[in-house]
């Protein structure tokens, strides 16, 4: 048979390490040779580890629980294939059944960070089955399709749904996928992001800790919402006019703030999954690695100015 | 050189699109395969000729001991639909209610339903080439048919992701829209308890009785999943849901299925249980969640599934005994767990 063996782990080259500001909530990825010492606090940061995951020796330094959730045909599974494979593959996905995951160790600056990815089934009943995981996603994103009135109408269902199992620090992004089909779109841009402030409204300012305005997020949202982020931007460019599934994405974090990306060019080298080092300098990647580092009490990551700052410039959803 | 020659050549042989429709995928071991199948040709020959014997006559399926054993040695595809349908009491059911399917087509329609089924229907099947949009004749149509008036047929379950797989090989099989409707009445309505109504509580309770059942059988892996928190449902719930399809290869599948009509949900975890208990070791290797994760897929894949004949004789005498009390008792005290989690 064509049992693989999964080779052996190298040992933990990079114990536990406390640089990392440990506000994060969620439960961490734990690699598998990082044991987390007596110490260690019961909410922990997201660690870093040097493990072979998967037997396809993918080391990495962090690793982040990232959940895809939304209605049912929304395109949760096509986003995570092209994101994870590169390859935009519509019309040959399966509905997805209960849950199920995928692995991406992205090179940012040099470090390597693990999401690893749930894909969820849309329909409600299965909520039940698959909300047990929210509590340890360190991201959720939330989908809906911008020619399905009813995907987006019920948002508020899943963001209820969130707030009620999702930690409370979880980064949220709300994402309207299929905007290439501009003659059956029905959910207007505009619409989206009156959603995502009003959502941003209650989620932000209510429950994270120490939230002051805009720049809310704990360092550990800002870690994630910017691997996250420019992950999914960067994955969701399509090249040709046959696949176009472009997006636009908004997140909780940072009130009123929606954009499209005018980075998704620079990062396609990513997309092909080809290993190179990516040129991302101008990215928040650099932060993300930057904020691993600092210690908790430097300033915060500044993700309002941030939006701002790249909110200028061209649109991956307009070609 | 000389096995890259006999690859070529199996793939050569061997035809890309299966008996069913379904394209091969990209990386099918072809020489496995044809190895495989030049043994399994001779029972499925052995085993045609009985059956030919047994069903001679034209009389209705009859439960005993000898078709029992006859079922568990595999129903040659041409019997499939006759023996699924009287071994299920689907047979008995469309005969008692004649035109009854044809009503359920003609009624007023539920918009979410079917804007629900609708949405599953590019998504069943992608890879087989019946199913596939613009094929002459395409099974999309009878699929949603069959989905459709199920859910008006059940209104407690109506459409649940998952039925769509369990309808799609129905068709397959029978090649009939009303056999399918009716078989899929046996398999959601009487076989599983209680798998795709909104609340899934049958299906949440097996996934934990499997969990029960490993405790006692494979301790170790027990201990794996525990040490890490990890719940059955992530590992297993396309198996519970889909009845395997998709998750195994589709012979194989076919037939867990023919035991499944006949024996009833037990085989579910018979099936589960041999494919964690053959892959112990494998699994205990598992350092993390994700890694558990990965390897209860590949243990889905390779010699040991494909080779369906063995495969089954295994799933009666590699878990041990399971009697239906023990299991009953089982879903008992699952079902009051979770009603009481809440």
């Amino acid at each position: 048979m064509s049992r693989k063996k999964t080779p052996k782990s190298k040992g933990g080259s990079a114990p536990a390490t406390s640089a990392l500001p440990a506000t994060h909530g969620s439960q961490p990825v734990r690699p598998g040779t990082a044991r987390p010492g007596p110490e260690a606090p019961p909410n922990r940061p997201p660690q870093p580890g040097r493990s072979s995951l998967g037997g396809g020796g993918d080391f990495y330094d962090v690793a982040f629980k990232v959940m895809l959730v939304g209605d049912s045909g929304v395109g949760k599974t096509c986003l995570l294939v092209r994101f994870k494979d590169g390859a935009f593959l519509a019309g040959t996905f399966i509905s997805t059944v209960g849950i199920d995951f995928r692995n991406k160790v992205l090179d940012v600056d040099g470090m390597k960070v693990k999401l690893q990815i749930w894909d969820t089934a849309g329909q409600e009943r299965f909520r039940s089955v698959t909300h047990a995981y929210y509590r340890d996603a360190h991201a959720l994103l939330l989908l809906y399709d911008v020619t399905n009135k009813a995907s987006f109408d019920s948002i508020q269902a899943w963001l209820t749904e969130i707030q009620e199992y999702a930690q409370h620090d979880v980064v949220l992004m709300l994402l309207g996928n299929k905007v290439d089909s501009a003659q059956e779109r029905v959910v207007k841009r505009e619409d989206g992001e009156k959603l995502a402030k009003v959502s941003c409204g209650w989620v932000g300012s209510q429950n994270a800790p120490g939230a002051a305005g805009p720049e809310l997020s704990p360092p550990g949202c800002q870690r994630l919402f910017a691997g996250v982020r420019a992950a999914i931007h960067g994955d969701q460019r399509q090249d040709g006019p046959q696949c176009g599934l472009g997006f636009h994405g908004h997140s909780k974090v940072s009130p009123g703030s929606y954009r499209e990306d005018p980075q998704t060019q620079r990062l396609n080298p990513l997309v092909g999954g080809t290993g190179h080092p990516i040129p991302w300098s101008s990215l928040p990647h650099r932060e993300l690695k930057q904020r691993c580092m600092k210690a908790p009490s430097e300033p915060r990551f500044q993700l309002h100015d941030y939006i701002k700052r790249e909110g200028r410039g061209a649109s991956c959803c307009k070609p | 050189m000389e096995s890259a020659g006999r690859a070529q050549a199996a793939r050569d042989r061997v035809p890309r699109i299966d008996p069913y429709g379904f394209e091969r995928p990209e990386d099918f071991d072809y020489a496995a395969y044809e190895e495989f199948f030049s043994t399994y040709l001779a029972i499925l020959t052995r085993r045609a000729i009985k059956w030919s014997r047994l069903l001679k006559g034209g009389a209705g399926v009859q439960k005993s001991m000898t078709l029992k054993r006859y079922i568990r040695k595999g129903v040659p595809l041409e019997h499939r639909a006759r023996v699924w349908m009287g071994v299920s009491g689907a047979q008995a059911q469309m005969d008692q209610n004649p035109g009854y399917y044809l009503h359920l087509l003609q009624g007023e329609k539920d918009d979410s339903l079917e804007e629900a089924i609708r949405t599953d229907m590019n998504r069943t099947f992608p890879d087989n080439v019946r199913f596939r949009k613009g094929s002459d004749p395409c099974l999309q149509r009878t699929l949603y048919n069959v989905l459709l008036a199920y859910g008006h047929h059940n209104r407690g379950v109506g459409y649940c992701q998952g039925m769509n797989f369990l309808a799609g090989y129905l068709i397959l099989v029978t090649r009939s829209e009303e056999e399918s409707f009716w078989l899929l009445d046996a398999l959601v309505g009487r076989i599983l308890p209680d798998y795709y109504s909104p609340s899934m509580l049958g299906l949440k309770t097996d996934q934990e009785v499997l969990g029960e059942l490993v405790r006692t059988k494979l301790p170790a892996v027990a201990a794996l999943m525990d040490s890490h928190g990890l719940l059955w449902t992530l590992v297993v719930s396309r198996w519970f849901i889909c009845l395997f399809v998709d998750v195994l290869p589709v012979e194989t599948v076919l037939r867990i299925w023919d035991c499944l009509f006949n024996e009833g949900s037990k085989i579910i975890f018979r099936v589960a249980l041999t494919l964690i208990k053959q892959h112990q070791a494998l699994i205990l290797e598992a350092t993390s969640i994700p890694d558990i994760c990965e390897k209860f897929k590949e243990i889905t894949r390779g010699s040991f599934v494909t080779e369906c004949h063995t495969f089954m004789q295994k799933i009666f005498s590699e878990p041990g005994s399971l009697s239906r009390a023990s299991i009953a008792r089982l879903r008992e005290r699952c079902r009051a767990r979770l009603l009481a989690q809440g």
